[in-house]
């Protein structure tokens, strides 16, 4: 009954601190799994970021593989609730108070003051999952050009992930 | 105009629904792509909403914390059926890739030994790492041109990478840091008016 407790206060937490879009809940999601329970090893912490882009649906949902990894069937489900509810109420709030929060500000300042700390996390998560794991040059070409494609050709992150993974079993097998 | 109110569209729960289990199920990718998705559907095939309603719900969802996606949609739902069509309809919204998620979850968690697996794994985790290398990129594009934003975002990293602070700390201290800024200004600007 603990554990389930723990993944839901945890996960409402990072539900209402993940501002600035879905990637922004990685940095949390990534202390509480691996940096504070050592529920997931980082690359098995990379996995869960890499199948919540190529499933449907957005990468928050990695709380559900984490969650399932804990504690199972039930483990998932809580995670899973406990990480979009915070959007629910906090959309459900804004839409009551729109005209007084609308360019406000002080909401506006808030925001400003958040964002180049969600910078500043992601950063330093991503060089946490690549230090272990990249190993050979492949895989620091292939950081490169998904960076790239990413950015100048606006290509579906999805699509990127799975060419990534079919790259890296091609070298794995073939090298 | 019609959009702030909720019983001026003729929408059932169900239908909202419906549409957002297809949202669901082939809005793959996640960000810009999805809302692309979600415009077209919402916007130019439905009419649930107008131009101008959905761009309104745009910023609202840029506000609030978590995917744009779900946001935008949850927002969407609640104008246009309440609380209960909010809760049915994001539930279906998230349905598809839940169970897609546990079953690969599932088979990652048997096999993960597997070295064709492994090959993937380290795919993968260079994907990723790239991935948010691109997202770092954009937000820090986003940032207003101040030296103050450059430095609290470098100060948030060597705090996180070398000292392993909790990231919800300096998440809200950036919040606080930015009010205070706020505050700090407008008591600048009055001083110098009187």
């Amino acid at each position: 009954m603990g554990i389930l407790w723990l993944l839901a206060f945890s996960f409402l937490k990072i539900g209402f601190f993940g501002f600035g879009g879905g990637f922004a809940m990685i940095p949390l999601m990534h202390d509480l799994a691996v940096v504070q329970n050592q529920w997931l090893t980082n690359s098995q912490f990379s996995t869960a970021i890499a199948l919540g882009q190529v499933t449907p649906g957005p990468v928050a949902i990695s709380a559900t593989f984490i969650g399932y990894k804990v504690a199972g069937i039930m483990g998932a489900l809580v995670s899973t609730l406990a990480i979009f509810l915070p959007s629910l109420a906090v959309m459900f709030l804004l839409d009551k108070f729109y005209l007084k929060i609308q360019n406000s500000q002080i909401t506006q300042s808030i925001m400003h003051g958040m964002l180049p700390i969600m910078v500043g996390l992601i950063l330093s998560v991503s060089i946490s999952l690549g230090k272990p794991a990249v190993h050979s040059i492949w895989q620091s070409v292939l950081i490169i050009v998904v960076m790239v494609l990413a950015l100048k050709k606006r290509l579906n992150y999805g699509f990127l992930i799975l060419g990534s993974m079919v790259t890296g079993i091609l070298f794995t097998l073939y090298s | 105009m019609e959009m702030h109110d909720h019983q001026e569209q003729n929408v059932t729960w169900r239908e909202v629904a419906l549409v957002y289990l297809k949202i669901g199920t082939i809005g793959f990718g996640g960000g810009y792509a999805v809302l692309d998705l979600i415009h077209c559907e919402l916007v130019e095939k439905q009419h649930w909403l107008t131009e101008q309603g959905y761009l309104e719900m745009l910023s609202l969802a840029q506000m609030a914390p978590g995917a744009l996606t779900v946001n935008i949609l949850s927002g969407i739902a609640f104008r246009l059926g309440g609380m209960k069509t909010m809760l049915i309809a994001t539930t279906a919204l998230i349905l598809p890739s839940f169970f897609v998620i546990l079953l690969l979850a599932g088979l990652f968690f048997t096999w993960q030994h597997n070295p064709i697996l492994i090959g993937a794994m380290a795919g993968l985790t260079a994907g990723v790492v790239g991935l948010m290398l691109a997202v770092v990129w954009k937000l820090a594009r986003r940032l207003p041109q101040r030296w103050y934003y450059y430095a609290s975002g470098a100060v948030a990293f060597l705090l996180s990478f070398f000292s392993g602070v909790n990231p919800i700390w300096l998440v809200l201290l950036g919040g606080m840091s930015g009010a205070a800024k706020l505050f700090a200004q407008k008591a600048y600007i009055n001083k110098n008016a009187q």
